[in-house]
């Protein structure tokens, strides 16, 4: 077997809000370039699941481990850490004070990552990656939202971290904005990126994934490739919901 | 009328000045408090936001003139039983602080609803990127906050102004202090209290314009995204 670099490891992970069990016990190991599609019903738990990945949601016990960071410490300094996991949301979380350029700038210049100058030519490269170098001067709210939430994949990718986080990042698009989305998407995968998508796009966890992780009910049902997932799921679960969606 | 005009000019401008000072000079600490407090109270530092909410509920359970004399009448009294003989809080002073105390517990919860009203993605965006809880409050929440509290910030401030009046109790030359001198002087207190009354409407109706001017801008602003 040939030696594989374990970015992200969760074992045993649980989260509760209040008295609501929302991840019951969750384990699994995500190796570097690994692309992982998280499907399952709404409420399945695949979203916090996903945000206790950079404890956006604390863990309520168990332990995260990513690159070789246990963020489940206290000791921890997660935000040294999450410079190192991007993570794109449901509603883009543009800051809508700040230009296209401004927005992917800030967080590389006030950490000290780098100088106005060159956070100003990896902002205008990336915007050129996900096709918005017209943009960088625009204000977020005059941008469609598969405007936004390239912008904000490629603010993301200025922190140059080596883990991404997707969460439902086309589920508040026009369908017809879903594809560029995706395709800056795949360009990702395709570079190496290391990657943790929730989503309901079954046609990309088809094409892109190399793991498809089911959830219900707070656990990990059933997981394996898109082929053994999609086409020749095991867990009555899984089928059920398969036969919904697709 | 013209008469207490021409006699009185120079005094009821002076103590007009006096009200805008102590106006000026309560909101820019208010403004601090507010901050402080609000910071406090939208945190998750359960210690923190019990004092935050003690200091609002307690502030604002208290009515502004009985503020006024403890801190003025009470403090000192109290300074000189622990042995501080030559304590002493002139009228502005005292004025200020009760004045800003009071608009500091308002102003936290203006600056606390604004924090509120912006996204918590917002918050969770910046967060995400590796920024500190501070640096995101700073850069990213609180320029977003600060458009939704403007128009309640001059009302407040509007609402102050007009609170400066209540520390004539304590001897403050402010406005309604000269009032009363004049009035008692000249016997004219019909005269006396329109004037008295139309330099704060004067004051106060400029600053309510400046408000709508402000809130418009705004609006257009926030258009633009």
């Amino acid at each position: 077997m040939e030696q594989k670099n374990i970015k992200v490891h969760v074992e045993n992970l649980k989260k509760n809000f209040g008295k609501l069990e929302v991840l019951k016990d969750i384990s699994i190991e995500i190796e570097e370039g690994e692309v992982v599609v998280l499907l399952g019903p709404s409420g399945s738990g695949k979203s916090t699941f996903l945000r206790c990945l950079n404890q956006l949601e604390k863990a309520t016990s168990g332990t995260i481990i990513v690159d070789g960071h246990n963020i489940t410490d206290k000791h921890t300094d997660i935000n040294k850490v999450r410079e190192n996991i991007g993570m794109v949301f449901q509603h883009f979380n543009l800051f809508p004070h700040k230009s296209v350029i401004e927005n992917i700038m800030m967080a590389p210049v006030e950490l000290k990552k780098m100088t106005k100058e060159e956070a100003h030519e990896k902002g205008m490269k990336l915007l050129q990656r996900v096709g918005m170098e017209e943009k960088a001067d625009v204000y977020p709210p005059q941008l469609s939202g598969g405007q936004k939430q390239r912008v904000a994949i490629a603010r993301s990718l200025a922190m140059n971290p080596d883990i991404m986080l997707f969460d439902e990042p086309t589920s508040a698009l026009d369908p017809e904005m879903v594809g560029e989305v995706l395709a800056v998407m795949k360009e990702l995968a395709r570079d190496g990126m290391t990657m943790v998508v929730v989503t309901h796009e079954i046609g990309f966890a088809r094409e892109v994934a190399n793991r498809i992780v089911f959830m219900d009910g707070g656990y990990i049902v059933e997981q394996g490739t898109p082929e053994e997932v999609l086409k020749h799921p095991k867990e009555a679960r899984t089928i059920d919901f398969l036969n919904k969606v697709l | 009328m013209i008469a207490i005009v021409k006699t009185y000019a120079v005094m009821l401008l002076e103590s007009l000045g006096n009200t805008l000072l102590l106006t000026l000079l309560a909101l820019i600490f208010a403004m601090i408090i507010g901050l402080i407090f609000a910071l406090m109270n939208v945190g998750k530092n359960r210690l923190f936001n019990f004092i935050g909410t003690v200091y609002v509920d307690g502030v604002r359970g208290v009515p502004l003139i009985v503020l006024a004399y403890f801190i003025y009448f009470g403090v000192p009294q109290g300074m000189k039983m622990m042995g501080f003989v030559d304590f002493k809080l002139p009228a502005l002073q005292a004025g200020t602080i009760a004045l800003a105390m009071n608009c500091g517990a308002y102003m936290a919860e203006i600056i606390r609803a604004g924090i509120e009203s912006v996204d918590k993605g917002q918050m969770e965006a910046a967060r995400s990127l590796g920024l500190p809880y501070r640096t995101s409050m700073r850069l990213v929440v609180l320029p977003q906050a600060i458009r939704t509290m403007i128009p309640s910030i001059i009302n407040q401030f509007i609402i102050t102004l007009k609170d400066t009046s209540i520390l004539s109790v304590i001897g403050f030359p402010e406005l309604t202090n000269t009032g009363k001198t004049i009035a008692g002087n000249t016997f004219k207190s019909l005269q006396t209290w329109a004037i008295v009354g139309v330099m704060y409407m004067i004051v106060i109706v400029t600053l309510s314009r400046l408000a709508k001017y402000l809130e418009r801008r705004i609006k257009r602003g926030t258009e633009e995204y």
